[in-house]
């Protein structure tokens, strides 16, 4: 009769160590804001959607696409091209709908173009969206010089109807996605094979499957979250920079993935804790500048706890691993 | 045989071909026999000085890919490494104390990633990604928002941003370090590690030593490249040098290293450095003698042939490769 935790699944753990984290450092604001009279409670949740969509969307979307054991490394730039499109549509006085959907569409269109690539020229999926992640800026930043008159940079975004889904809609965005994304993983069948080719594509081949459709499928249903993560980071700011827009992006969202107990390698892992280990980069954060912790330290602590959680995470089930290996 | 010849000769061909194209655009001028030297002197010293902080970071980054691992926290440790030395006194003592404790400090930097993934077991893709943030913060912490320039109050260190002290520097690592790496048995322990580890281990090969190893080695040639950015550029803020460690992950690769281990090649990283920079110093020469050849901003081709150059080289490379192991049999 071993502890009751051992008996859970690595992951179930995880999710359970994220969770009691979140709670204590939404304690910890909860603390500073009431007690202590730093500002105020609800302000600090409604602001939640809006300042932590974007990433967690993203890390959705990396989700599945990490699942089948490839990578996404162009999120960012994805990102800044959707981004250009928004604001090139917006120079020429698109409406609103047309602005959001062409940005939408755009991210889908690309993750799906990524998707498609990995298949078709047999290049490890690492290769193709590191070549993405410059190709796809350069995109951006050339479309951007063409499309606009006398461009500066930046393109200026006026109008609250412009905003509407950075600002009043993205909480109810990420909370749509996420519920989505839980219901499928336990309902539809294609996260189960995104995983299953993430642990052995030799053996989805033998059980008459296409790895590289089922690698695509993934890539597809990705870019939809990818989608909403452009629209909502888009419309959360009055300009638009295509140099600067989603910058380190992939990074941050590919914490988050790590942190929530997906293997990078593939085959393991859940939407959930995805969500999970978003929320809680996104609190330690807040809980330091309650803590009046110098943002300069904010980048040193968030390596650090990455560092620290998957370190004890890797160490605790290292001879598990190693007598695998050897079997 | 001819796939083969083929295949190696794609990099220095493309190269070629970059320099020939770019020359011209870069100030190289042909009016006269000694102008042409002249002017080519001058290209060819750009470039070394800019290649050699890039090529001593490649040279760390081949190894590492041929275990089957990436370092993503090398242009964070040259960005800390920088801002460390940079708080040093500057003057003559600066050769004593700052430059031994930067390589110090490189050298503990990639010991300590190699303790995360060889001795914790972390996958080296995550754990240096959280070294990139890591050390990137413990970089703003040492330097806030300020920019600090001591570098040049030191007598003698601008050698090392000159051309010879770029050519020596990266002269020792890549032909020193290429000819120890080629006829070694620590080569053939490395490439076997990154082809099958469970065979290495099987084989006697101490896998947690020889990770650690290249890990180490590989914060040390970033504190060795810390040393050329601060001499070439003169100065270190918290932001420097952001994105380079893909730029050498794009040279290596392009070079011939595969991703997944077990393949690695010295010689090719070089050619992939070289590629990089003749191209981003080419589209700066372009948009500066002809900032109106093209409808918009000429340094933005930079992101798109380098994106091209990428998944094309490595297709060509897996593709002529497959070619030539299908025709051997």
């Amino acid at each position: 009769m071993g502890h009751p935790l051992s008996r859970l699944s690595p992951l179930a753990v995880r999710q359970m160590m994220l969770t009691f984290g979140n709670l204590l450092l939404l304690a910890y604001i909860f603390y500073c804001t009431q007690l202590r009279g730093q500002g105020s409670f609800l302000q600090e949740l409604s602001g939640f959607g809006p300042n932590a969509a974007p990433r967690l969307l993203g890390a959705l979307a990396l989700t599945g696409i990490i699942f089948t054991g490839a990578i996404d490394l162009s999120v960012g730039a994805i990102l800044a091209v959707a981004g250009t499109v928004f604001g090139i549509l917006y120079h020429y006085h698109a409406s609103p709908g047309a602005c959001f959907a062409a940005c939408v569409l755009t991210a889908w269109a690309l993750s799906a173009w990524n998707g498609l690539l990995v298949r078709v020229l047999r290049v490890p999926a690492i290769i193709v969206t590191l070549g993405g992640l410059t190709f796809y800026r350069g995109v951006a930043l050339v479309a951007a010089d063409l499309c606009i008159p006398a461009y500066s940079e930046q393109i200026s975004v006026q109008g609250d109807a412009y905003h509407l889904p950075g600002t009043h809609w993205a909480g109810w965005i990420l909370l749509a996605a996420l519920v989505v994304a839980v219901v499928a993983e336990h309902r539809s069948k294609w996260p189960r094979l995104w995983l299953a080719l993430g642990c052995s594509p030799d053996a989805c081949r033998l059980k008459g499957l296409s790895p590289g459709g089922v690698l695509q499928s993934a890539f597809l249903c990705g870019g939809v979250f990818l989608g909403l993560a452009a629209l909502t980071e888009t419309c959360n700011s009055l300009t638009i920079e295509p140099a600067r827009l989603g910058l380190n992006f992939e990074l941050m969202a590919i914490g988050a993935v790590v942190l929530g107990g997906t293997n990078i390698f593939g085959g393991e892992g859940s939407y959930l804790g995805t969500a999970l280990g978003g929320v809680f980069l996104y609190f330690v954060g807040k809980a330091l500048l309650y803590a009046g912790v110098s943002p300069n330290w904010h980048s040193a602590v968030q390596g650090a706890l990455i560092l620290l959680v998957i370190g004890c995470d890797c160490a605790l089930h290292r001879r598990r691993r190693r007598l695998e290996e050897l079997r | 045989m001819t796939l083969d010849v083929l295949r190696r000769g794609i990099l220095p061909l493309l190269l070629i071909a970059e320099i020939v194209c770019f020359a011209p655009v870069c100030g190289v001028s042909g009016a006269s026999p000694a102008e042409f030297f002249e002017s080519s002197l001058a290209f060819g010293s750009d470039l070394a000085v800019r290649a050699a902080p890039l090529a001593l970071l490649a040279f760390g980054m081949t190894l590492v890919l041929a275990t089957a691992g990436v370092d993503l926290s090398i242009a964070s440790a040259a960005a800390l490494v920088a801002g460390v030395m940079s708080l040093c006194q500057p003057g003559m003592s600066f050769w004593w104390t700052a430059v031994p404790l930067g390589i110090g400090l490189g050298l503990l930097l990639g010991a300590f990633n190699g303790w995360l993934i060889a001795g914790l077991d972390v996958p080296p893709i995550i754990a240096t990604l959280g070294t990139l943030f890591f050390y990137r913060g413990l970089a703003e912490i040492v330097l806030g928002d300020r920019e600090n320039a001591p570098f040049g109050d030191v007598p003698g260190y601008g050698w090392l941003g000159s051309v010879s002290g770029a050519l020596i520097l990266s002269g020792i690592v890549l032909i020193g370090g290429g000819l120890y790496f080629t006829w070694s048995r620590w080569r053939r322990e490395l490439l076997m590690l990154g082809g099958n580890r469970v065979a290495a281990r099987y084989a006697g090969i101490p896998v947690f030593w020889r990770l650690f190893q290249v890990y180490a080695l590989m914060g040390l040639l970033a504190g060795l490249a810390a040393s050329c950015f601060t001499a070439r550029d003169g100065s270190v803020k918290a932001s420097s040098w952001t994105g380079y460690e893909l730029q050498v992950i794009v040279a290596v690769i392009l070079g011939g290293t595969r991703v997944s281990g077990g393949n690695a090649s010295i010689f090719g990283s070089t050619m992939g450095v070289l590629l990089i920079v003749v191209l981003d110093e080419g589209l700066h020469g372009l948009s500066f003698t002809y900032p109106r050849a093209l409808p918009f901003d000429v340094s933005h081709l930079q992101y798109l042939l380098m994106g091209l150059l990428l998944v094309g080289g490595v297709w060509l490379n897996t593709h002529l490769g497959a070619k030539r192991v299908a025709a051997s049999r």
